[in-house]
């Protein structure tokens, strides 16, 4: 059990602050966010020796949050409204979602995309999953994943500023 | 911007987003996890063996549920089982383990019950059944399973909190045995690892005899 305990830190050490990423950007806010990750975490704590043998265990944690998400939005659809990320994306909406520790302007960038093309951006670009594990996890081809992460890279292209086009004009005196 | 540049920007965007649950807060949500498993799988093997044994057990009340507050309970000690005596002249047993069948027999006999312990399939054969109606029998025992908070001997864990330990508890009310008749018990209770415990019971009422309960 010790050695089981030592493992399981180290994991949530190395990993947990790349779910906490990949799952905000999936469900938009940073509380909802942190919240479903350590349940996830827990889940994974109590399952460890299945877990652990898991060939993506990161991967593991992140699909069980997004589908105690799912399981949440299910319990609480008729009782409490719950906002369309998407609908967030304003920067100033983002910022507050992702708790004022992300730039804004990309957070905004990233609420605009459609939900699927979030997971897939979350799985690839946060978890580093390769794409037939991406495919895995969210239970689509991998033609699929490929497809959803071309038109978000090409939507993000178009929304978020690039930084030459954020530094000021050189001036220069001769 | 290259597809690559845009990643290194989008990913470097989120360096400053960290988690803020430290590790044991994780450890500590995992053992209620793994405490909430437990109670299904206790009472799934419950009612299995309880079918099994119509003719003289009682099945666990249909909304049966863990004690909401665990923490207010007794706190049990490592051993194997416990029998203590409640003030309203009720005797709780608390099984972890079944070691030592007989030694519970003589405790409860001593406490004033009749009794036949034994593991579950090495029943003595000695013991008739007494007939009773399920009202009775419910009057006289009935089963929980409760999560109790074990106390660690020795030094004390480093950062965990103690670990829930799942135990089976009887409620046998002595005043309402009927004359002549004592409690069989029949268990093989065992916690197989952490999140899982077998168990296969067997509880019912039958003559007290000297062959059947020794007294």
């Amino acid at each position: 059990m010790g050695s089981q305990r030592r493992d399981f830190a180290e994991f949530y050490r190395e990993s947990c602050d790349d779910c906490l990423r990949a799952v905000l950007v999936s469900v938009g806010n940073r509380d909802t966010a942190q919240d479903l990750v350590d349940e996830a975490f827990a889940r994974a704590f109590a399952s460890w020796r299945t877990v652990s043998r898991h060939p993506a265990p990161v991967a593991w944690v992140v699909r069980t949050a997004l589908n105690a998400n799912i399981s949440r939005w299910r319990r609480r659809r008729r009782e409490v409204p719950v906002p369309d990320p998407g609908l967030m994306a304003d920067p100033a909406a983002a910022d507050a979602a992702a708790g004022r520790s992300v730039d804004p302007r990309i957070m905004a960038a990233l609420l605009r995309l459609p939900a699927r093309q979030r997971q897939v951006v979350a799985l690839r670009l946060f978890l580093d999953l390769d794409t037939a594990r991406t495919a895995e996890v969210l239970g689509i081809a991998p033609s699929t994943v490929k497809a959803h992460l071309a038109r978000a890279l090409a939507a993000l292209r178009d929304t978020i500023p690039t930084p030459r086009q954020e530094m000021p004009s050189c001036t220069t005196t001769t | 911007m290259h597809d690559d540049d845009l990643i290194t920007l989008v990913r470097e965007s989120f360096t400053g987003l960290r988690t803020t649950t430290p590790v044991e807060k994780i450890l500590r949500r995992g053992h209620a996890v793994r405490a909430r498993r437990r109670i299904p799988v206790l009472t799934g093997a419950l009612a299995v063996v309880a079918g099994a044994a119509l003719a003289v057990t009682t099945l666990l009340p249909g909304g049966h549920q863990p004690s909401p507050q665990p923490s207010t309970l007794p706190t049990a000690q490592l051993a194997a089982w416990t029998v203590t005596r409640q003030a309203d002249g009720t005797i709780r047993v608390n099984i972890r383990e079944l070691q030592n069948p007989a030694g519970l027999q003589s405790r409860l006999r001593a406490d004033g019950v009749p009794a036949s312990v034994t593991l579950t399939g090495q029943e003595n054969p000695a013991c008739r059944p007494y007939p009773a109606s399920a009202a009775l029998q419910k009057r006289v025992l009935s089963i929980t399973s409760e999560i109790i908070p074990l106390t660690h001997q020795g030094p004390p864990p480093s950062t965990s909190p103690p670990e829930p330990n799942l135990v089976l508890v009887f409620h046998i009310n002595p005043a309402a045995l009927p004359r002549g008749a004592g409690v069989q018990l029949a268990t093989s209770f065992t916690p197989v690892r952490p999140g899982l415990a077998t168990s296969a019971i067997r509880h019912g009422l039958v003559y007290a005899s000297p062959q059947c309960t020794g007294s």
